[in-house]
């Protein structure tokens, strides 16, 4: 399969309309220009808190301490550049189609902007065998989306994750897994994780097509199978169940989890991550 | 490569049944998908069925064929080895006695007979094959057939001829059968073939190994015994083959105890001679000095006792009682006696006394249980016998007039002579006793007249003896059949020994069998006890002339022999491993690692 050219242009354009959210738990990172969970010294004001000895007496609330005799101390949001390891699932499964694997590029490339854009500590990890690679450039993304391997990474353990760090994660997730030890591996050492289900939509709501032949394009299985509206309804169950099995594992962990289908125009993609916590507009 | 079962290459046939079967499976258009688990638990649909479609040459098409082919191959015996066609040389050994007539160095033509045959053997290839057959009335396979030319010597050193003479036609049709049109045959004899007209036969290599030697042989022995005189004899013919006049001492023993010696001169051609001996005597051994062959230099003779019957005339006087009492005094071996073997009466007083041990025959009116009603008739003929029956041996009734012939129930008898539907001579009675009844008014009728009577008699006589305890005769030639009867049911084994040979025989009161090679005396025994002792004697005119025995080639070996086809068998062929393995792996392969799974 060919590689399809990727339009950096819509892409950056799209991108430019958004940022990559702050997460609720407090992510660790150098000192930049994103508001962190923590207590920092940026401008924002965050809350109180009684003074106690080495506080900076520059954050002494004198006002507060005229009305109340107290000394409180004002407390200001931190600002930092966040970690950021961008798991992508470049099996065969996200190329099963030139269309799938094209939507899978241009979302991976608009987080990727994104998180370039953000002056983020990004790394893009594939599998747990090789070291993670940096994200310098949003450009970069682009070598890795080959989607030429036999398993997700997903599927192995002890994935090069750093502690505290922004975990966004992008798979079809069509693969047999239990939803909530594969989350909760995915979201320990305090870190914030961000799911995304990208699918074909007629892998989410598939036709009745007929007798068909289906082969797998990872285990290389196969099943003749007739389409029916029968055998469609079971499946749509089957997929559904692994969804929700997906969100409410995400819910239990304080993840966010959105699923995209690939047709959906880009900046509808933007939205639905903004929606998801995942992205927020700039 | 050769196949050993050719019909075994139909299962080739299983190939295109594969193919055919792949060509014809149902197959849907493809579709990638990923998650094929999900569509796991849908329903599937079944394979069989669908339309021709263009046939993929798969993995698993490709190791059922292989599979197919490996054991369609082993199934047909396929054998790399190129040397499966092998010589076949079929000996017919002369198993007759006079292979072992030996000459002035004690070399005998069965000695010079096996030298000859292990030296045809040893310029045979290797893995060739031989068949070793004996000649005789029952030629037998002394090695083989097509067994290992190497096992020859050891085969040939285990034969010894002992048959009389006998013709080679049964044992060279078992040896051309055995050669078929692949194998080589060769005769050893001490004489050239018997053929009129023709040196030669056709296809076979004829050597033969004899020397013209001369001979004196025992051709003829019997001991007769004179109970009324208290006297025995025994009567020898001796044949001088050889043109001068020959020297021998003829001795007799019993056991180790010489009776008799007598230094005697027997000119060429054949010399009777008449020993007497006093009666009573055990076995005798008569022995000649010893010459070429040995064989037949001695005899063993016992003294024979004679199964006599019991008559009894219980017929009315009258013409009937008169004619049979002069018939009987013509027969030998007969007693009157009261309560005897067999009783003579009137057929309306013949009672079932329930002794096997007495033959009863009846003349005149039929007893009432047999009788049908009607008038009496005579007949003239058209008379029809039973021919096989020993009773009817003999017997024409040629101008015969059967006078008061009366009616019979149908089914009540066995007709052994009929005129029409009515019975004149039947049998009657059952395994306990033996009836016959003769349908006939004896005071009418020109039977006892007639020629038949006396032979009607004869024959009922000795049918009567041959059932009365004892051997039919006491004295045998090797390869003559032994009748005994013995007077009860054997308890225990019956066997006999003779010349170191003991042989079983079936458990019964009449027994019958060969008189064996090479003879001498013949123990009958049940269990340990002897029941009967016999002599059994080579007496063979024709194994002692070695007169015509020659050292000559005749005839060629069958020019066209194709040689047999010989297989060592498949575990020694590499070609059977080989296919073992292809085959088992493929199958392996088929079934562990299938080309799609048909359950993600």
């Amino acid at each position: 399969m060919s590689q399809p050219q990727i339009d950096w242009n819509s892409v950056q354009t799209v991108a430019a309309a958004f940022r990559i959210a702050a997460p609720r738990a407090p992510v660790g990172g150098r000192l930049g220009d994103r508001l962190g969970a923590g207590t920092g010294s940026s401008l924002e004001f965050q809350d109180y808190r009684e003074y106690v000895p080495g506080d900076d007496l520059r954050h002494v609330d004198w006002s507060a301490y005229a009305r109340s005799e107290t000394l409180t101390v004002r407390l200001y949001r931190e600002e930092v550049a966040p970690r950021i390891d961008l798991v992508l699932d470049i099996s065969h499964s996200m190329a099963v189609t030139e269309e799938k694997l094209q939507a899978y590029r241009e979302l991976s490339c608009l987080i990727s902007c994104v998180a370039g854009w953000a002056e983020a500590d990004a790394r893009i990890i594939t599998t747990a065998a090789a070291e993670p690679e940096p994200l310098r450039r949003p450009e970069d993304i682009e070598r890795f989306l080959v989607c030429n391997k036999q398993k997700c990474a997903l599927e192995e353990s002890h994935l090069p994750f750093r502690r505290r760090s922004l975990r966004i994660v992008v798979s079809d997730f069509l693969f047999p897994h239990e939803p909530d030890a594969m989350v909760t591996t995915l979201a320990r050492d305090g870190a914030s994780l961000a799911m995304i289900q990208f699918t074909l939509a007629e892998e989410a709501q598939p036709p009745a097509a007929g007798g068909l032949r289906l082969m797998d394009v990872e285990d290389h299985g196969e099943l003749d199978l007739i389409l029916d509206e029968q055998a469609v309804e079971d499946y749509r169950a089957r997929f559904n169940r692994l969804r929700l099995g997906l969100s409410r594992a995400a819910r239990r962990t304080g993840a966010t989890f959105v699923h995209i289908t690939s047709g959906t125009p880009l900046h509808e993609v933007g939205r639905a991550l903004v929606a998801a916590r995942i992205l927020e507009y700039s | 490569v050769i196949f050993t079962v050719p019909l075994g290459l139909l299962t080739l046939l299983a190939i295109p049944a594969i193919i055919v079967i792949h060509l014809f499976r149902r197959r849907f258009p493809p579709r990638r998908v990923a998650g094929l688990f999900l569509w796991r638990s849908v329903r599937v649909v079944p394979e069989s069925g669908g339309k021709r479609t263009k046939l993929p040459v798969t993995r698993s098409l490709i190791l059922e064929c292989i599979g197919a082919l490996a054991l369609s191959l082993i199934i047909s015996g396929a054998r790399m080895r190129p040397d499966g066609i092998n010589e076949h040389l079929v000996i017919l050994l002369d198993d007759s006695i006079s292979m072992t007539a030996a000459n002035a160095r004690g070399e005998s033509a069965r000695d010079r007979a096996v030298k000859r045959a292990l030296t045809e053997t040893s310029k045979l290839r290797a893995n060739s094959r031989v068949s070793l057959v004996e000649s005789g009335d029952r030629p037998g396979l002394l090695l083989g057939p097509a067994a290992l030319a190497i096992e020859a010597p050891e085969a040939l050193k285990k034969w010894n001829p002992q048959a009389p003479h006998h013709s080679y036609a049964l044992g060279l049709r078992l040896a051309r059968e055995l050669a078929g049109s692949t194998g080589r045959v060769m005769v050893l004899s001490d004489a050239p073939p018997e053929l009129p007209g023709r040196q030669e036969v056709e296809g076979v290599l004829w050597v033969a190994v004899g020397e013209a030697m001369p001979n004196v042989a025992i051709t003829a022995a019997q001991r007769t015994v004179s109970p009324d005189e208290g006297m025995a004899a025994i009567s020898l013919t001796l044949e001088n083959f050889s043109n001068t006049t020959a020297h021998r001492t003829l001795r007799v023993m019993t056991g180790s105890t010489e009776v008799l010696s007598r230094q005697i001169d027997v000119p060429s051609g054949p010399v009777s001679l008449n020993l007497p001996l006093t009666t009573g005597l055990p076995a005798v051994q008569v022995e000649l000095s010893h010459d070429a062959l040995k064989l037949d230099d001695g005899a063993v003779l016992v003294e024979p006792h004679s199964r006599i019957v019991g008559i009894e005339n219980r017929l009315p006087d009258g013409r009937g009682h008169e004619a049979l009492a002069k018939a009987v005094s013509a027969v030998s071996g007969v007693t009157q006696a009261q309560n005897a073997d067999l009783i003579f009466e009137a057929a309306g007083e013949i009672q079932k006394s329930g002794s096997p041990s007495q033959w009863h025959v009846g003349f005149g009116r039929p007893p009432s249980e047999i009788l049908a009603p009607g008038e009496a008739k005579d007949f003239v003929g058209p008379f029809i016998p039973e021919k096989r029956h020993a009773l009817l041996d003999g017997v024409t009734l040629a101008g015969v007039v059967w006078a008061g012939a009366s009616p019979l129930a149908v089914g009540k008898v066995h007709p052994l002579v009929s005129a029409g539907d009515q019975p004149l001579i039947a049998e009657f009675g059952d395994n306990a006793e033996k009836h016959f009844f003769f349908n006939l008014d004896l005071n009418r009728t020109n039977l006892i007249r007639a020629p038949d009577w006396p032979i009607l008699i004869s024959n009922l006589v000795e049918m009567r003896r041959n059932e009365l305890p004892g051997p039919e005769r006491w004295n045998y030639r090797v390869g003559e059949w032994i009748h005994i009867q013995l007077p009860q049911e054997p308890k225990g084994k019956l066997h006999f020994r003779c010349a170191g040979l003991d042989h079983d025989l079936p458990s019964s009161r009449s027994l019958e069998f060969v008189a064996p090679a090479p003879g001498g005396l013949l123990q009958v025994m049940e269990g340990d006890r002897t029941l009967f002792e016999l002599g059994v004697n080579l007496l063979d005119r024709q194994e002692g002339d070695l007169r015509s025995a020659v050292t000559r080639d005749i005839g060629a070996f069958n020019a066209q022999a194709t040689g047999v086809r010989t297989e060592t068998g498949a575990a020694l062929d590499p070609l059977f491993w080989f296919l073992l393995i292809i085959g088992a792996a493929a199958i392996l392969a088929n079934w562990c690692f299938p080309e799609a799974r048909r359950h993600a």
